[in-house]
């Protein structure tokens, strides 16, 4: 019964945002800004903790594995561009992944983060199956990991638009790319309303960007450490 | 009522497949998680005409159409971590903001530099097909 209401309520509460946004165009109506923010009041109110909350919405969650694999659908009808504009995707993703990890190195430092929060940052930006076996091996917690990247998540669907607004950002290619490599899932998602090539750009980056981090982290923990 | 019922039977089928792919990863030992490991193995699938785009279509795209659905319990998980939030939460914001902005901008304005120098130098074929489908 529970079950039932909470997953209802997520569902609920997700395609009246998604058709608010819609209407609007308004980012704080965007579904992930607005419908876990109107569930964590209703929990807090109610005192309901997040573990019986999650008995109904585990059933949601398990569909992002699914939906991710589905990514390779957009993947597959652009390959062509994909191809093409290999290079300058992976050099993009490259810079973007080892600047990322550094910045969140280096910030932590200067903000004199506590040090089990400060390993736990530093894979913020790759999807987060990965994110918490990177953080694994450099020694931080995965669940504080998987915060982090949900909020960075958040964070880059709202302000990666506005960039690609300030900056004048043209080409689906680089507007993948800015979505993807920081945003991770979340950003591919913002990518695809923006059209299904940025789309297919974005959940390239978030792959790449995940290998990259993968690939260097035992590196990295010698250098952290 | 046909296509509700074919969305369903190839949810169900994507839903078997990333299951699928979850124990193809854990029994070969690869440390991916089986949404990533099935995403490429779907993609060459695809691509190898293995599996033709019509048979995971309908049910594919509302998957993707709905990402968003899915993160939302996620999001909602931070509510577990309230104390770390109130105590550190303004170090972790600058530090996600910040790294998060300079990321975004340089990969971004990189990829954008070398993106229209192709399609400058290709002429912009390219530029009219990623047009015509947005």
């Amino acid at each position: 019964m529970k079950t039932l209401f909470f997953l209802s309520l997520t569902i609920s509460i997700y395609f009246i945002s998604k058709w608010a946004y819609g209407k609007t165009n308004k980012i704080y109506f965007s579904p992930l800004v607005i419908a876990p923010l109107v569930i964590i009041m209703f929990l807090i109110l109610f005192n309901i903790p997040y573990s019986s909350y999650n008995e109904g919405s585990k059933w949601i969650t398990a569909l992002l594995q699914p939906a991710t694999v589905a990514l390779a659908i957009p993947l597959y009808r652009f390959y062509p561009i994909l191809k093409k504009y290999f290079v300058e995707i992976i050099l993009s993703v490259l810079i973007g992944s080892l600047s990322a990890i550094y910045l969140a190195y280096l910030l932590g430092k200067l903000l004199k983060l506590e040090s089990t929060l400060a390993h736990s940052i530093i894979p913020y930006s790759i999807t987060s199956p990965i994110a918490m076996d990177v953080v694994n091996l450099i020694g931080g917690v995965p669940t504080i990991t998987a915060v982090f990247v949900i909020m960075t998540g958040v964070l880059g669907m709202i302000i990666g638009p506005y960039y690609i607004q300030l900056f004048q950002i043209k080409s689906d290619i680089a507007k993948g790319v800015l979505l993807g490599t920081t945003a991770h899932g979340a950003g591919t998602a913002k990518a695809l309303e923006i059209g299904t090539g940025a789309g297919a750009v974005s959940s390239v980056c978030m792959i790449l960007a995940a290998i990259i981090s993968f690939i260097i982290s035992p590196w990295l923990m010698s250098f952290i450490l | 009522m046909i296509r509700i019922a074919l969305g369903m039977l190839q949810l169900t089928g994507l839903c078997l497949f990333t299951y699928g792919m979850n124990g193809l990863s854990e029994w070969l030992g690869l440390n991916i998680p089986g949404s990533i490991l099935g995403l490429v193995i779907l993609f060459l699938l695809l691509k190898f005409n293995i599996i033709k785009l019509k048979w995971v279509e309908v049910g594919g795209n509302w998957l993707v159409a709905e990402l968003l659905l899915f993160f939302i319990p996620a999001a909602v998980g931070i509510l577990q971590y309230k104390d770390l939030i109130l105590g550190s939460g303004y170090k972790i914001l600058i530090i996600l903001l910040t790294s998060s902005s300079i990321v975004m901008i340089c990969s971004g304005l990189l990829a954008e530099k070398l993106a229209t120098r192709k399609e400058k130098a290709e002429k912009n074929e390219d530029a009219v097909f990623l047009k015509s489908n947005n």
